[in-house]
């Protein structure tokens, strides 16, 4: 809302500089957006809240000046003098919707004459941005930024039967607005008809045919009262907002409709000349009753931590318009103004002595009681995979949470149902809510590729949402990772990652074939029973649908799975102070035999001693040396005791037997 | 065999001897390295120069030529490796080079934002606000009902909200209400946490026949609204929501620990200030934005808007069962990014979710 300064001194003293009134009203609930000096005057420019409407013309912004300044605020009493036949004569209206429009007036003047308007009045319609038409059409603006009520001037002659209806669209109407464009109505739309057609969208616009032009001698003036809701569809659906949609939008002051009608009656009395019709014509209700609100005095310390004199209290609440209809040592009573729909509660009672009284006035340093907060066993485990991560070079990245349709089956690891979608992308194409991380971590590895960036080592930590029927979907919290390292170096973080935060925990993988893994470099991840994650290296066709130019690695881990084998509180054991021996082994076995196989017999038959399995290489295989279809296992134990030394005896014996039960249940041989 | 693969196996040996004998950590498992890659009997070297006999005639020069620097090199690195354990550590001789550059270690970062809602919760956490988290696909309860937004408020168009597409969303397949259900939607506030934070205290307290706990939360996380993305505006973002709720919580109350956050995030030498302004939030009443003294790089002094805050409208509080006769609460919201993109002096959001490293390697 931009308020002229000449402007506003018609309703109230401004003997303040511009910066402390702006200030001021900063302050106190209009929001300064700017100021500009325009000709003598100066543009003021304040952000005026959705609940505060009456600040939508001068005179609210002047009562807002007037309650702070505590200034006298002085208003036009708006007293046009009839000298016309009775309107009724001249005009009929008729509310077929009044869910629509509760209230339409009109007045009607007659043989006035069209013409520019005085350079006062074009002045502050400039210091406003607003067109400057002609006298008639300059005026209903003015009224409209004065008090806040939009008007609409209908050229009588142009209405069939001089007759207003309020109605609801007809299915195909079509309406030329006054801005020349031609738009269908949206069904049950408000709209304005004469005795035959749609004159005007009800709140937002008036029509072309009907509107005042320089040859109009007789006009009706129109001031009602529209449904917000309906004026916003409207307003929205045909996407015409105007300066009077966005008042109706916000409600108008029901006792300001028939001022407004006076007031611009009045001036086109005063400017254009013509004989104001006695009366007005006027359909609908009366505003309703306001109810009276009360206001606890010891509500004020209990909500904003500080007293207000009651005196004060009432002060503040008089000069914005409340009428008082009580008052005691324990609270008042008072009645709104017509003109603030938004004060219904004692709640809002106490929001306007708070804003006018000041919030500066609220200390900064209360003593808030002290309690203690706890931290989520989540965010401790996210901390140490963030920890671990770092460590391991990896870079945290932050993607979108929606992706491109055409990626979501390129990877389902935890989900075939079909994505969640968003009615309208969250960005371009970006319309399916995801359901692995993993896309999202390619895309930006591609855009990392693009900038020619190296060591592209990214990771991930977000939410994934999986759909359930009937219910909120199931949104599981995943760790992704991107790697441009090779399978077994990422698989080593994970499982660095695992021991990290759930020492002792039961990781195990296997062999798991997807699409987007090259075929036996996919692994499935599982802590105990519970798939915890996957991993592998990405095939030719998963490079290719993410536009990849280099080899990488994936892994997803969902972290819910993770935090819930989570050890927050460490147990020191006893730690054996008797030296270690290590011994290497070197085991010829059928290919397909497994490491974890091997691992869990070394650890079974390790007699208590065996403190680390350290696994070296696997890949020597050679027909002639080792025979067809074997492959050489390297690895070494480290064995301790915990009560003596142990000795090289002892050791080989452990050794033997280790040696012993692999060639036993896995068939492997110790290699001369 | 062909030339190529016989030469990719002495690199692959050359590297490993190398690394190998680096990570043996003393001379006993040095020798068991060397054992393994240079004895006479098994060695690995020994099994890739049998490789040496299959290469085709005409590449064996080629093949042997590179076989005899590789050995050199592994035997070199052997020396080495035996120096060094010997004379227990670093590289030794009167030649070290103290300039020569230490071997690089590649440490990752954290992503701004995360290091920003950890400063903010750390904060929060000393100042008595348990973290709290919640769904970001919401319903409509939640998202606007409960925080008095009726569905008369401009806040649920459409154009200014993430609705899902009712296919997918719910109910499930055969109910008949599902028509009427309004849809789910991607959160357009962090509010919606404090109503599920509220309404589990409420029947916790119906359980046990008390009255409903003191609140005193905070809920960060992502929230979705549907702007164009340009250098200030991005669909997704992050907000950190406040909310006190206890007997006599009043504003000063909201003042006074937003102005010890912000002292806490901001301050360090300079005394920081908080000042409210009136505004409009269905969710609070009285609503407020707050702003904080600013100094910045060239240390001039200016207010920065942190977001907004208010008192619990006692429509909110009685929507999830707590009696605004007997209790009164604060909430407050702040955008991360603005607080983030201010301390590090990013100047486009974008850059945020971009996710170029160069960038990330930043923070």
């Amino acid at each position: 809302m931009i308020v002229s300064w000449n402007w506003l001194k018609d309703y109230v003293n401004l003997d303040m500089p511009v910066d402390a009134l702006t200030e001021r009203l900063t302050l106190s609930g209009l929001n300064l957006e700017g100021v500009e000096k325009v000709g003598d005057d100066v543009a003021i420019d304040l952000e005026v809240t959705s609940n505060r409407p009456d600040c939508l013309g001068h005179i609210g912004v002047a009562r807002e000046v007037s309650v702070l300044w505590k200034q006298k605020l002085s208003e036009p009493k708006a007293r046009p003098v009839a000298t016309g036949p009775a309107v009724s004569d001249l005009a009929r209206v008729e509310v077929a919707a009044p869910e629509l429009c509760s209230r339409y007036t009109a007045r009607v003047i007659r043989g006035i004459k069209i013409g520019p308007s005085p350079q006062w009045l074009k002045n502050r319609l400039r210091t406003l941005g607003i067109a400057v038409i002609n006298n008639v059409v300059d005026i209903s603006n003015y009224v409209m930024m004065e008090c806040g009520q939009p008007l609409h001037l209908f050229d009588l002659a142009t209405l069939a039967s001089q007759k207003i209806v309020v109605r609801q669209s007809q299915p195909g109407e079509m309406l030329t607005a006054i801005n020349h464009q031609t738009y269908q109505l949206p069904a049950a739309a408000c709209v304005i008809a004469d005795g035959s057609r749609a004159v005007a969208l009800g709140g937002v616009m008036g029509g072309a045919d009907t509107e005042v032009t320089p040859d109009t001698q007789d006009v009706l003036i129109e001031a009602a009262s529209f449904d917000p809701l309906a004026v916003r569809n409207l307003a929205r659906g045909l996407r015409l907002h105007s300066p009077s949609s966005y008042r109706f939008e916000r409600g108008v002051d029901p006792d300001r409709i028939d001022w407004a009608s006076r007031r611009c009656a009045e001036l086109i009395l005063e400017l254009a000349g013509g004989s104001l019709a006695e009366g007005a014509i006027d359909v609908g209700q009366p505003a309703s009753e306001r109810e009276t609100i009360k206001l606890r005095f010891p509500q004020l310390p209990r909500i904003l931590g500080i007293d207000v004199p009651a005196a004060e209290v009432q002060a503040i609440l008089a000069d914005l318009g409340c009428a008082e209809s009580h008052v005691c040592d324990h609270c008042l009573k008072v009645v709104p103004p017509s003109w603030r729909a938004d004060l219904t509660r004692e709640i809002d009672l106490i929001e306007e002595v708070a804003r006018v009284h000041g919030y500066d006035q609220i200390p900064e340093d209360a003593s808030v009681k002290m309690v203690a907060s706890t931290r989520s066993e989540e965010d401790r485990v996210l901390e140490q995979v963030r920890g671990v991560l770092g460590a391991a070079g990896f870079d945290e990245a932050m993607t979108l949470s929606a992706v491109d349709r055409n990626w979501v089956d390129t990877f389902r690891p935890w989900s075939d149902a079909a994505p969640l979608t968003v009615s309208t992308p969250v960005l371009r194409r970006a319309e399916c809510l995801r359901q692995t991380l993993v896309p999202s971590l390619l895309e930006a590895r591609r855009n990392n590729e693009k900038l020619f960036n190296s060591d592209i080592e990214l990771f991930e930590i977000a939410s994934v949402y999986l759909p359930r029927d009937g219910d909120l979907p199931d949104q599981c919290r995943m760790l992704a990772i991107t790697s441009g390292g090779q399978f077994l170096d990422l698989k080593g973080v994970v499982e660095t990652l695992v021991a990290t935060v759930a020492p002792g925990a039961n990781l195990t993988a296997s062999e798991w074939e997807d699409p987007l893994f090259k075929s036996g470099r996919g692994c499935e991840l599982r802590l105990g029973e519970r798939l915890c994650g996957v991993l592998g290296e990405v095939s030719p066709w998963g490079l290719e649908q993410f536009e990849l130019r280099s080899s990488t690695v994936v892994a997803e881990l969902n972290l819910g799975v993770l935090v819930d084998h989570a050890v927050p509180i460490r147990r020191a054991v006893k730690l054996s102070s008797f030296p270690p021996v290590r011994r290497d082994l070197n085991i010829v076995v059928e290919e397909g035999v497994r490491w974890a196989d091997i691992r869990r017999i070394v650890l079974a038959h390790g007699a208590n001693v065996v403190e680390s399995i350290e696994f070296q290489d696997d890949s020597y295989r050679d027909p002639d040396q080792l025979g067809q279809g074997k492959k050489s296992v390297l690895f070494s134990i480290g064995l301790r005791s915990a009560s003596d030394t142990l000795t090289n005896e002892r050791a080989d014996a452990v050794r033997s037997e280790i040696v012993a039960a692999l060639g036993q249940e896995l068939g492997g041989q110790l290699r001369a | 065999m062909a030339l190529a693969e016989f030469l990719a196996s002495l690199d692959k040996l050359a590297e490993q001897a190398q690394t190998a004998f680096r990570s043996a950590d003393s001379l006993p498992a040095l020798e068991v390295v060397r054992v393994e890659l240079l004895g006479a009997k098994a060695g690995l070297l020994r099994r890739v120069q049998q490789g040496l006999g299959a290469v085709d005639q005409a590449d064996k020069p080629a093949a042997g030529k590179r076989f005899n620097e590789v050995k050199q090199l592994i035997e070199g690195a052997l020396a080495d490796a035996q120096n060094k354990l010997a004379h227990g550590g670093e590289d030794v001789g009167d030649g070290l080079d103290v300039t020569v550059p230490g071997r690089p270690l590649r440490v990752g970062h954290l992503h701004p934002i995360t290091q920003t809602i950890c400063e903010m919760k750390d904060i929060m956490g000393r100042l008595g606000f348990t973290a709290v988290e919640g769904p970001e696909i919401e319903d409509d309860w939640h998202n606007f009902e409960a925080l008095n937004i009726p569905l008369s408020h401009p806040a649920r168009d459409p154009l200014d909200n993430f609705y899902l597409a009712a296919a997918g969303a719910r109910p499930a397949q055969g109910e008949t209400a599902g028509e009427n259900l309004p849809p789910l939607l991607l959160r357009s506030q962090t509010s919606t946490v404090q109503i599920r934070v509220m309404e589990a205290g409420v029947a916790e307290a119906a359980k046990g026949g008390g009255l409903p706990p003191p609140v005193r939360i905070i809920s960060l996380g992502r929230v979705y609204r549907p702007d164009t993305a340009d250098a200030t505006h991005y669909p997704m973002f992050h907000q950190i929501e406040g909310l006190l709720v206890d007997r006599e919580v009043t504003m000063a109350d909201l003042k006074s620990v937003l102005r010890l956050f912000c002292q806490s995030y901001f301050g360090g030498e300079d005394e920081v200030h908080v000042r409210f302004r009136p505004s409009f939030f269905p969710f609070t009443e009285p609503s407020v934005e707050v702003d904080m003294n600013w100094r910045d790089a060239q240390g001039n002094s200016s207010w920065m808007e942190m977001g907004g805050a208010g008192m619990v409208d006692p429509n909110v509080l009685r929507a999830v069962g707590y009696d605004p006769e007997q209790v009164s609460g604060f909430a407050f919201g702040l955008g991360v990014e603005r607080i983030c993109m201010r301390q590090h002096g990013i100047t486009d959001i974008r850059a945020l979710y971009q996710n170029d490293i160069r960038f990330l390697a930043q923070f």
